[in-house]
């Protein structure tokens, strides 16, 4: 079986901080990972390989600075990884990314694709869907695990709000890993070398496949930001005390709620 | 203008109307679609404009006129044994058919998993822009606009997005973001029987279908909870909780970073990627208060913090904070509560204890 993942090395935004003084985000210094949830998209890729042969290609589509992304990818053992960096596609919206993505998936010999759930940067759980509509496939999203039936069929279990639910899918086929799967397998130097043989990372620009450039970047967006603001806080009461004694701390902060009509007692 | 050649040349402004697909669970009307069409509702009446409702699936003529109790003025119905079960690609196909043939300016689906799974390929088929998980609305001033307003960058900014030139724009909201409108059975609306013609779902068969048991409420309907954080230390943490949320008639719920310890299920997590809760009371007990945490309690009335760190963010964004170990306050908090409900008449005197007993650290 061979395998296409996709992945996003994002801004790890769980280390993000506020400037208090200012009230700014702190964007600088903020070290970039590959999107979490696209690790157990590659996890799962690498594991169906393991059990069931062929091969896993990972791919993204996003400005030079992404090939660590693809390293790491190789590094855990990813047979092959493509970048895809043009400036013609900065400013897509998911849209044009998925178009793109879409485009440069086409040149390659896939029976699967796999997505994170969705990014930790925009959390859109845009792509997969969109993918599977450019690319003409089926798809799920929230998968927890998935087997190869042979004979180009593979069983698929998806867990939603209150249901788990299995499917038989005909290859090809595109699923959205869930979160919490096994843990991601860690990089093994002696894979990661593999990054400097020839070919093992490519990197495609729009030389390479020949996109009409309205159909990329901010032009193929139907999308834009009109402007960003902060997180409007909620107004509240905010009364904090540091209790003398417990008991009658606690008596005291009952009282309140039953008062306010919070509580009923 | 120019545009790529894959997508279809529209006129936006033939587009009109404000639409929400309402997803139908166990035969009737989910909350989270009614939600939609509350949202649609309201901006319809800021553009003047009607509201449409959308109905996909088998046997679901007859909650139509529910759909127009809730607030829709045309409910587009697609009853046929091809919807019998949901798969993304034809439900997404049918969705972009009708919006194609009725030609909405906006369209509304309720970010629930399904909803966010099936709502791209609709976008994608209509070639048009999908913002996902506003938070709120606006009708621009001048060019009527519908923008989506949703967090982004992990919810540290809140970015507001529009649609250019391509039509129906799309939003998706999570479950329980938007109040759910009342029901006024005297609104009358027009029932609109289509036939969307889709390409049946190839390639994917559903194999079975078998429910986890909630087990206890659901978190969204809770009005109290008591939420616990990695704070609480250990599984154990939400035993007590749970003692306290049965003597003041709530519900359990928990932070992210207590659902990946194992703590505590997914389906009760609050946040940005758990659950939007509108409980009138909410106890965060050993939560931090990170921003992605604070988005599920925006519609929260009353916030209670209990937290041993004062400097905790968690104590800027509530109404009552008590600093301290929750394995001391908590037990202290049912035994007050049991004290009460011997003797009511104590609250005058409780209240009234306020400065002398408490340092207070902020507020007045
Ligand atoms: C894209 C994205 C989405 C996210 N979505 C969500 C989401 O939906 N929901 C969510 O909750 N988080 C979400 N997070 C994670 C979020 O950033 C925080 O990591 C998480 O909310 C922290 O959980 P916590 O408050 O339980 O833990 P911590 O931040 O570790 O806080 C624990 C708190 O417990 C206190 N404490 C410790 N011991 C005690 C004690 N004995 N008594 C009293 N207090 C004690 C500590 O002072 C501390 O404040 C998301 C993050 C990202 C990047």
């Amino acid at each position: 079986m061979d395998i296409v993942v996709c992945i996003k090395w994002v801004p790890n935004t769980t280390t993000v901080n506020i400037d208090q003084k200012t009230g700014t985000l702190i964007r600088s210094g903020v070290p970039s990972v590959i999107n979490p949830h696209d690790m157990h998209a590659l996890e799962m890729a690498l594991a169906l390989r393991d059990k069931f042969g062929g091969s896993v290609t990972a791919i993204t589509m996003a400005p030079p600075s992404a090939r660590l992304g693809l390293e790491h990818a190789v590094g855990m053992g990813c047979d092959k990884a493509v970048l895809v960096t043009d400036m013609a596609y900065a400013g897509a919206d998911t849209l044009a990314t998925s178009y793109t993505l879409a485009k440069a998936i086409s040149r390659l010999k896939f029976d699967l694709i796999l997505v994170g759930q969705e990014t930790v940067d925009s959390s859109t759980a845009h792509i997969g869907a969109q993918l599977a509509s450019w690319l003409h496939i089926p798809y799920l999203y929230y998968v927890v695990d998935a087997k190869y039936l042979g004979d180009g069929k593979m069983w698929v279990k998806r867990m939603l709000e209150d249901a788990y639910e299995e499917y038989e899918l005909a290859l090809p086929a595109l699923l959205a890993a869930a979160m919490h799967l096994t843990k991601p397998r860690r990089v093994k130097l002696s894979h990661k070398m593999r990054c400097k043989e020839e070919g093992v990372i490519e990197v495609w620009n729009n030389k390479t496949l020949g996109l009409e450039v309205n159909c990329v970047g901010l032009k193929g967006s139907p999308t834009i930001v009109k402007k960003t603001s902060f997180v409007a806080e909620v107004p509240r009461k905010k009364i904090v005390c540091q209790p003398r004694d417990i008991d009658q701390a606690a008596e005291w902060l009952i009282s309140r709620l039953v008062e306010d009509g919070f509580l009923k007692i | 203008m120019s545009i790529c050649s894959e997508w279809d040349r529209i006129n936006p402004e033939e587009y009109v109307g404000v639409w929400a697909y309402l997803e139908v669970e166990d035969g009737s009307l989910s909350e989270a679609g009614l939600q939609m069409l509350g949202v649609a509702r309201l901006l319809a009446s800021q553009k003047d404009t009607y509201v449409g409702a959308v109905l996909i699936g088998r046997g679901v003529s007859s909650l139509a006129r529910e759909a127009i109790y809730y607030g829709a003025d045309r409910v587009y119905v697609a009853d046929d044994e091809r919807f019998e079960k949901y798969y993304p690609t034809l439900y997404g196909e049918a969705l972009a058919y009708l919006a194609k043939e009725y030609k909405p300016e906006a369209l509304l689906v309720a970010g629930t998993m399904r909803g966010r799974e099936f709502t791209p390929y609709v976008a994608n088929i209509l070639k048009t822009g999908i913002t996902a998980d506003c938070t709120s609305f606006e009708v621009d001033s001048a060019a009527k606009d519908i923008l989506g307003v949703r967090p982004t960058f992990g919810a540290y900014l809140i970015a507001h997005i529009r649609t250019l030139n391509r039509r129906p724009a799309i939003f998706t909201a999570r479950p329980n973001v938007f109040p759910t409108p009342q029901k006024d059975l005297a609104r009358e609306g027009e029932i609109i029987p289509t036939n969307p013609k889709v390409v049946d779902a190839v390639g994917v068969k559903l194999l079975g279908r078998s429910r986890f048991g909630r087990g206890a409420a659901p978190i969204e309907k809770a009005k109290i909870l008591v939420s616990g954080g990695k704070g609480l230390g250990g599984k154990e943490g939400f035993t007590i909780l749970e003692e306290f949320a049965k003597v003041i008639g709530g519900e359990v719920s928990g932070s992210r970073k207590a659902v990946d310890a194992g703590w505590i299920t997914h389906d009760r997590q609050v946040g940005q990627t758990g659950k939007a809760v509108r409980a009138d009371l909410y106890f965060a007990v050993g939560i931090s208060g990170a921003v992605q945490h604070l988005f599920g309690i925006r519609e929260v009335r009353c916030v209670v913090a209990i937290n041993k760190d004062p400097d905790a963010p968690i104590f800027d964004n509530c109404d009552y904070g008590l600093v301290g170990d929750y394995t001391e306050i908590v037990p202290a908090l049912i035994k007050a509560v049991k004290k009460i409900k011997a003797s009511p008449q104590l609250i005058t005197n409780f209240v009234n204890l306020n400065i002398n007993v408490v340092n207070l650290i902020k507020g007045n």
